[in-house]
């Protein structure tokens, strides 16, 4: 194709394009009540880092991204049905303490 | 005899006109090429250009507002760009995957990052859909 009209995306963006497409396509993979649930969290986890995430912390976006496909590895497995338990554990550091 | 002299001088009539003058036998072939060279090469730029059907464009139009929650009364062409219609990349990716169950094909990673508009969308999967076919029959 060759149409420029598209954005031009960085390396680092596309590497987060390509985790959440193979996110999908795991989600595919797994009964449809399941796929929904793992569609919304991962959609929304996605969404929540682009929006709070600097876009030039470059160190942290590559730990996201290293920590993302390690989720992928497991979300692949025909053993992991969810993905519920797997994010509440992320979400802890966020919940500060009193 | 002649034929012979005929298939060599495809190649060369710019630069025979350019650093010689052409002997008497060269030049007479070479005047005639011009008028059997062009038409076919017009031929073939216009048959790349072939638009999609308009049932994949509306195949399309309708995943695109499933994917973006559209309301029906906003307009959606051909050749409205999805960020106009307030999709990011991430949408851009959803969208693609939607095409890719509905049509029951797979878009590679580049080609589904130039995909902008509804038409490019269209354009691309009747390629692969065309691609599959060949590969299948």
């Amino acid at each position: 194709m060759g149409t420029s009209s598209g954005p031009k995306l960085s390396g680092m963006q596309k590497q987060v394009l390509s985790l959440y497409r193979g996110f999908l396509r795991a989600a595919r993979l797994k009964s449809p009540e399941d796929r929904r649930q793992i569609e919304s969290i991962v959609s929304a986890e996605f969404r929540r880092n682009s929006q709070q995430v600097d876009r030039k912390n470059f160190l942290y976006i590559e730990y996201l991204l290293r920590r993302g496909k390690k989720q992928l590895d497991q979300l692949k497995s025909p053993d992991t049905v969810g993905m519920s338990s797997l994010y509440l554990n992320l979400h802890q550091p966020t919940n500060h303490k009193p | 005899m002649a034929s012979v002299s005929a298939s060599c001088l495809r190649f060369h009539p710019l630069l025979l006109h350019s650093n010689q003058p052409a002997q008497g036998s060269f030049k007479l072939v070479s005047v005639s090429w011009p008028k059997s060279w062009f038409p076919s090469l017009k031929a073939t730029r216009f048959r790349v250009s072939c638009a999609a059907k308009p049932e994949t464009v509306q195949k399309v139009c309708d995943i695109v507002r499933k994917q973006l929650v559209l309301s029906p009364e906003t307009l959606l062409t051909p050749e409205t760009k999805f960020s106009e219609l307030g999709a990011d990349s991430l949408d851009t990716v959803e969208i693609v995957m939607g095409l890719e169950e509905e049509f029951n094909i797979s878009v590679e990673e580049d080609s589904s990052q130039n995909i902008t508009t509804v038409k490019e969308a269209a354009d691309l999967i009747e390629k692969l859909v065309q691609k599959k076919a060949e590969a299948g029959a």
